[in-house]
């Protein structure tokens, strides 16, 4: 019986204003069961308001929603079951305990997972008996990813995971998000951290201006970016032509000495190669691959430009 | 909060409902203030107007009753303020703003449990106190009460009720922690003043008298009175302190914001 490529969570047209101001704005996609489905875009572009309606705490303006069949608005009891919920700041009592408050979530799931297990793999055990307001900021943020897997979830919706987490920790994180989704739980993740969504998604979502502006995986969307680049000064001039020429170069800049060429492919070899045999000479070359950064920097300047009615928050 | 839970659901939320009081119970005894106010504040005041009635034995002028016997209902009121208007509604805010209310509605747990359980410690420590000021007064300070209970319960349901119930607006209205602070603090003051704190009722006339006759604190004060000397509670307190409750609750229902 394979699901794997079953839908999980359909969104249409989902809108939601506040006041005049349209925080999501004609939203769609859907994600698949056991997927690590990432929502990128700059602050106030709308992410959080969507996974938001998604987990039910909003409700859209127009639009539908719906998860394994249910309505997040009207049957959101028995959603809450099987979703696990890690909210933007939120916060806890002050001298609550870390086992105290893992044992509390637990005791609100009908199939919870070992709370002690959990602080475990989360590298919080030693900790289980601290009050909330003495954890460390790292400390905190596991907590709450803590609170939202204690449930067994089907379904986790991570907002911010790694805010607060020193490196080590945040690769130690992905590593638990990995085996969550091994474990068949589809993954929600709102980040703004490219080398986060580019590491565990499968796909993504970059929303803008509370717009979808591009859904494709990571490798798609950097590869938007124009791709990989190389720059570097050439031993005598070179005209467009010869450049444009060149297999892979798809664009071609130049700046004081300095020409820099976009395109796809090992572009480095292609252009020391090419440009030798006619007899030119290159030096000082850098070479760089076409990231998610650079997608997420163009595309979201792109579509500000673009007037889409978006209001800047 | 519309659903309609099944017999199985009902039973698991047994189990929560008991471990979110356990929770909220402990985080009531680490946090000092409540237990200050619920069991140390009735202590403190039995003692003091214990003492003041051994100075000054006999009854107050135009009363029958002594300085203890007319602030014991006064000193239980006192801690109802305390709670359920000098504390509780700061709780509550605060927990909303930190977004714990928030948290606990994405489980499957409605947060008006959560509401629910909190009530339930206060309610627990305004039980302590009554028994600290009937028995510290009774035994310590030989205070001749002659407590009717079924007169006693009602006045006790209904002081609870009106005091918790003005607190749960407040914690409905006020939009921020800093806000919250403030109203709680002027409404302590001028409830703790309406309740005789300063000036016992029976002492007073005129215009004030009929004000703080028909406060929520003043009505609770001589309901309570009247009852821990067995005599009915005069129906006017009663209603006085039903009718309140019925706008208290429903305004703090009616504006309550989880988020």
């Amino acid at each position: 019986m394979s699901k794997a490529s079953e839908q999980v969570i359909t969104v249409q047209h989902l809108v939601k204003r506040y006041g005049d101001f349209v925080a999501v704005n004609d939203v769609s996609f859907s994600i698949k069961e056991g997927e690590i489905f990432g929502i990128i875009g700059p602050n106030g572009a709308g992410k959080t308001t969507a996974v938001e309606c998604i987990s039910g705490l909003r409700v859209p303006d127009s639009g539908s929603i719906s998860i394994s069949g249910l309505s997040p608005q009207k049957e959101r009891n028995r959603i809450r079951e099987f979703l696990g919920v890690q909210l933007q700041e939120s916060s806890m009592p002050p001298r609550l305990k870390v086992g105290e408050a893992v044992e509390l979530f637990a005791s609100f799931y009908p199939n919870p997972v070992d709370p002690d297990g959990l602080l475990e793999t989360l590298g919080i055990k030693n900790v289980k008996n601290s009050i909330f307001k003495k954890l460390s900021g790292g400390q905190k943020q596991k907590l709450s990813i803590a609170l939202a897997l204690v449930g067994n979830p089907k379904i986790a919706i991570l907002d911010e995971l790694t805010t607060g987490l020193d490196p080590e920790a945040r690769r130690e994180t992905w590593a638990l998000i990995e085996s969550v989704r091994d474990h068949g739980v589809t993954v929600i993740l709102v980040t703004h951290f490219m080398d986060e969504a580019e590491r565990l998604c499968d796909r993504l979502a970059l929303i803008n201006h509370g717009k979808l502006a591009v859904l494709d995986t990571p490798e798609a969307i950097a590869a938007l970016a124009g791709g990989n680049r190389v720059r570097f000064v050439p031993s005598q001039p070179v005209d467009d032509k010869t450049l444009y020429g060149i297999s892979g170069v798809v664009e071609v800049d130049r700046k004081e000495r300095y020409i820099t060429v976009t395109g796809t492919g090992d572009l480095a070899a292609s252009v020391i190669n090419s440009l030798a045999r006619i007899g030119v000479h290159v030096s000082d070359i850098e070479a760089r691959r076409g990231n998610l950064d650079d997608a997420f920097v163009k595309l979201t300047k792109d579509d500000a430009s673009g007037a889409s009615g978006g209001v800047q928050r | 909060m519309t659903s309609v839970p099944s017999e199985s659901k009902e039973k698991e939320s047994r189990g929560h409902f008991s471990e979110l009081l356990k929770v909220e119970g402990k985080l009531a005894l680490r946090e000092p203030t409540g237990i200050g106010m619920g069991i140390g504040a009735p202590i403190i005041f039995v003692v003091i107007f214990g003492l003041i009635g051994i100075a000054s034995p006999g009854n107050v002028a135009n009363t029958n009753y002594t300085v203890l016997d007319l602030y014991v209902p006064v000193i239980m009121v006192f801690v109802f303020i305390l709670l359920g208007v000098a504390l509780l509604p700061v709780t509550l805010v605060k927990y909303r703003e930190m977004g714990w209310l928030r948290r606990v509605s994405v489980t499957p747990v409605p947060p008006s449990r959560l509401l629910a359980a909190q009530l339930i410690v206060n309610l627990a420590l305004a039980v302590a106190a009554v028994l600290i000021v009937i028995f510290g007064s009774e035994l310590i300070f030989g205070a001749a009460l002659d407590v009717g209970i079924l007169y006693f319960v009602l006045s006790l349901v209904l002081s609870i009720a009106v005091i918790f119930s003005l607190g749960l607006v407040v914690a409905a209205l006020a939009p921020s922690q800093s806000v919250t602070t403030a109203l709680t603090g002027g409404l302590t003051f001028l409830l703790l003043f309406l309740s005789g704190l300063w000036i016992p009722p029976a002492t007073v006339d005129g215009p004030l008298a009929t004000i703080m006759y028909y406060s929520p604190s003043g009505a609770a004060v001589q309901a309570l009175l009247s009852s821990v000397f067995n005599t009915a509670p005069p129906y006017t307190a009663i209603v006085t302190m039903a009718a309140y409750t019925v706008v208290f609750a429903f305004l703090a229902i009616r504006y309550f914001r989880w988020e």
